[in-house]
């Protein structure tokens, strides 16, 4: 009887700090002005992307050549906006034509759904593959954990995007390839994330009672230590979106990216490069879209940070 | 102090091996024929097998392992299909743009980003703080070569006709011929007698000027490698102001601090004399790591201002599938990456003896 109510006791103790850790983890992100812009903006974006249907005037994918309303010469043509006094006569498009002559308003709409796939894909698959790699090392320690770390140290030491670069170059490019390059590079990240909070739960006393109580390693591993990695991994996991984000516009400036004819805005740059003098326009909105996507990331990915930093809680 | 530089030199080494492992582990992952992905598709086969028998492709695989890493020890990086010249070569050739950017870049992070990261320590919380931490986290979302059109776009074009207006590619004036310093100085007549070295270092536009005297020179290189300089080194200026700043607030805090102010010495001794020398040690590990964002910054923004250097070859390279030459030119950045981290880490424990001693 006596045992059965203690255990009562500490589950309802357990699961009321955990309900308290959110709770005071979300009163912190919305006193945190950056968390709070960041996540507006990511919020915008995943609604763009969902109704990026919706929202495009045009197919993203349509040469506008001999539509009604549209004057030639086509490509590359200036914005076109009714309010701010473009002839009614002439068909509107809000970020004006591109090189083939299609809306650009509605490439860049269409260009968030490659960005967030690329960015949710690449970090999810680093993650399991870093989280995994961390997890081993910090638990098993000795030979394999060097091993492991090594190979980490070994990544580490090429700027990513050089790696990024040639691993596309082998795999041929593509948004998969990018997308599988970009993953690849960031894996050491996550798994040096992990393995740190490995070694600091590792010798705690309720792990060892566990041990004691005759569990399975896997289990005390995934039950018992990962949920102590999980806030730094979400932290590292935001950043890295946005740092994706800017890797696989970089890798389609380069060519080794998104193919023609998908939206993606890195490509779209790429395209529009040697227009700058003549068609700013082309360059303007690509860009923008990248920066503030990423930004949103940066900003949310930092406020999460402090948000979880009891240090930072004083201040 | 010799004792620490050599452990961490020790534990390069693997680092090192690892790097040179990893780009031949790479080679054989080339889907298909590694020889026709080096060579061309339309590679005969009596070319293959030479070429084959040349680099060892028919032996064990251990042996190539051993035979690739002693020539990549010698510096024979094979030979670009692109361009058809060794790609150790092409980087040595190339070198000297990519590393005067490099440096310009750098130049303009530090030189820009501790006097912000202290102001913004300094006066927390104030506009100044506002402002800057605002174009820091703007600074590293921006890709690289965005900045570089916008920049190319904003000086070229907007303030064209001003005195501001700044040439948007190039990395001297057009037409314009300057005597390299070893003709001046008399030691080799032409680029036919000069060693190598001069040549290399002839081409470092701003260091022959100087050495020339040459005020006409440096002024056009200087002015052709400020725009560049800015869309590279915006994202370690970004890093190094938050750096500085977050680590001066933490030195603010401390006693001696208080101790120093209590004594009455002026804030400006406090802050630039007691603080900011303890606050600047995590600042350089920064600064050394920031090169992986200059080596990414040259490769994406060489091509926007029309630059000729490495990252402007790895760019024709990658298009033309040149295997060689990219591998080529990751091996020795990331070598570049791990030597250039133990210089800074040995430094770090010169400056701070708890490093050494831990």
């Amino acid at each position: 009887m006596d045992s059965v109510v203690s255990l009562e006791l500490s589950n309802q103790g357990k699961n009321q700090r955990t309900y308290n850790f959110w709770l005071e983890l979300l009163g912190n992100l919305r006193r945190n002005r950056s968390a709070v812009t960041g996540f507006i903006i990511i919020a915008l974006l995943v609604v763009i992307a969902i109704f990026a249907s919706v929202i495009a005037t045009h197919d993203p994918l349509l040469p506008m050549f001999g539509l009604p309303g549209e004057t030639p010469p086509l490509p590359r043509k200036a914005p076109c906006i009714h309010l701010l006094g473009c002839d009614v006569e002439e068909a509107q498009h809000l970020m004006g034509l591109d090189l083939n002559a299609r809306d650009l308003f509605s490439r860049v709409i269409f260009g968030s759904r490659t960005s967030l796939v690329v960015g949710v894909f690449s970090v999810s698959f680093a993650i399991t593959i870093g989280t995994l790699l961390g997890l081993i090392g910090g638990y098993a320690g000795g030979w394999i954990d060097n091993i492991i770390m090594r190979m980490m140290d070994v990544m580490l030491a090429f700027p990513s995007l050089l790696l990024a670069i040639t691993i596309v170059t082998i795999r041929g490019p593509g948004l998969e390839n990018a997308l599988l390059a970009i993953a690849i590079v960031s894996i050491p990240q996550y798994a040096r994330v992990t393995r740190s909070s490995v070694l600091k739960v590792k010798e705690e006393e309720f792990v060892t009672a566990e041990r004691s109580l005759g569990a399975e390693s896997w289990r005390i591993v995934f039950v018992h230590i990962l949920p102590h990695a999980l806030t730094p991994l979400i932290v590292q996991a935001t950043l890295g979106i946005g740092g994706a984000v800017l890797e696989a516009a970089g890798l389609a400036f380069l060519g080794l990216g998104a193919q023609p004819p998908t939206p993606e805005w890195g490509f779209m740059l790429s395209e529009a490069r040697a227009y700058i003098f003549t068609s700013p326009h082309l360059v303007f909105f690509p860009g923008i879209a990248i920066t503030l996507t990423v930004l949103g990331f940066n900003l949310l990915g930092d406020g999460l940070r402090d948000a979880l930093d009891p240090r930072l809680n004083r201040d | 102090m010799s004792t620490f530089a050599l452990r961490r030199i020790a534990m390069t080494i693997p680092v090192l091996l690892g790097i040179l492992i990893v780009t031949f582990v790479m080679l054989r992952l080339i889907p298909g024929d590694p020889c026709r992905a080096v060579l061309g598709e339309r590679a005969t086969d009596e070319v293959c097998d030479a070429y084959a028998e040349r680099y060892g492709l028919n032996k064990p695989i251990t042996e190539q392992l051993i035979i690739y890493l002693g020539r990549t020890l010698r510096g024979d990086l094979d030979v670009s299909f692109r361009f058809s010249r060794p790609v150790a070569d092409l980087i040595v050739e190339r070198l000297p743009t990519t590393l005067e950017l490099a440096a310009s870049a750098l130049l303009f992070a530090t030189l820009a980003g501790i006097p912000l990261g202290i102001i913004s320590a300094y006066r927390h919380n104030s506009a100044i703080d506002v402002g800057t931490m605002m174009g820091a986290n703007l600074g590293v979302s921006m890709p690289v070569f965005w900045l570089g059109l916008m920049l190319a776009f904003f000086f070229g074009v907007v303030l064209k006709d001003t005195p501001f207006a700044l040439p948007p590619s190039g990395r001297l004036s057009a037409g314009a011929n300057y005597a390299p310093f070893y003709a001046v100085w008399g030691i080799a007549d032409s680029e036919a007698t000069a060693s190598s070295l001069l040549i290399f270092l002839s081409r470092l536009n701003i260091l022959n000027s100087l050495l020339t005297l040459n005020i006409t020179q440096l002024l056009d290189a200087l002015r052709h490698m400020i725009l560049p300089a800015m869309a590279v080194g915006t994202i370690p200026l970004a890093i190094i102001a938050r750096m500085m700043r977050s680590s001066l607030l933490e030195v603010l805090r401390m006693d001696y601090v208080r101790t120093a102010r209590a004594k009455g010495l002026s804030e400006y001794a406090v802050v630039l004399g007691h603080a900011v020398r303890n606050a600047l040690l995590p600042v350089v590990t920064v600064i050394g790591l920031s090169f992986g964002a200059l080596v990414s910054g040259a490769v994406l923004t060489e091509t926007v201002f029309g630059l000729s250097g490495v990252g402007r070859i790895l760019f024709d390279g990658i298009s033309a599938r040149d295997y060689t030459l990219v591998q080529g030119i990751t091996i020795v950045t990331a070598i570049s990456f791990v030597i250039i981290n133990l210089i800074v880490d040995v430094l770090y424990g010169y400056l701070d003896p708890r490093i050494r001693l831990e």
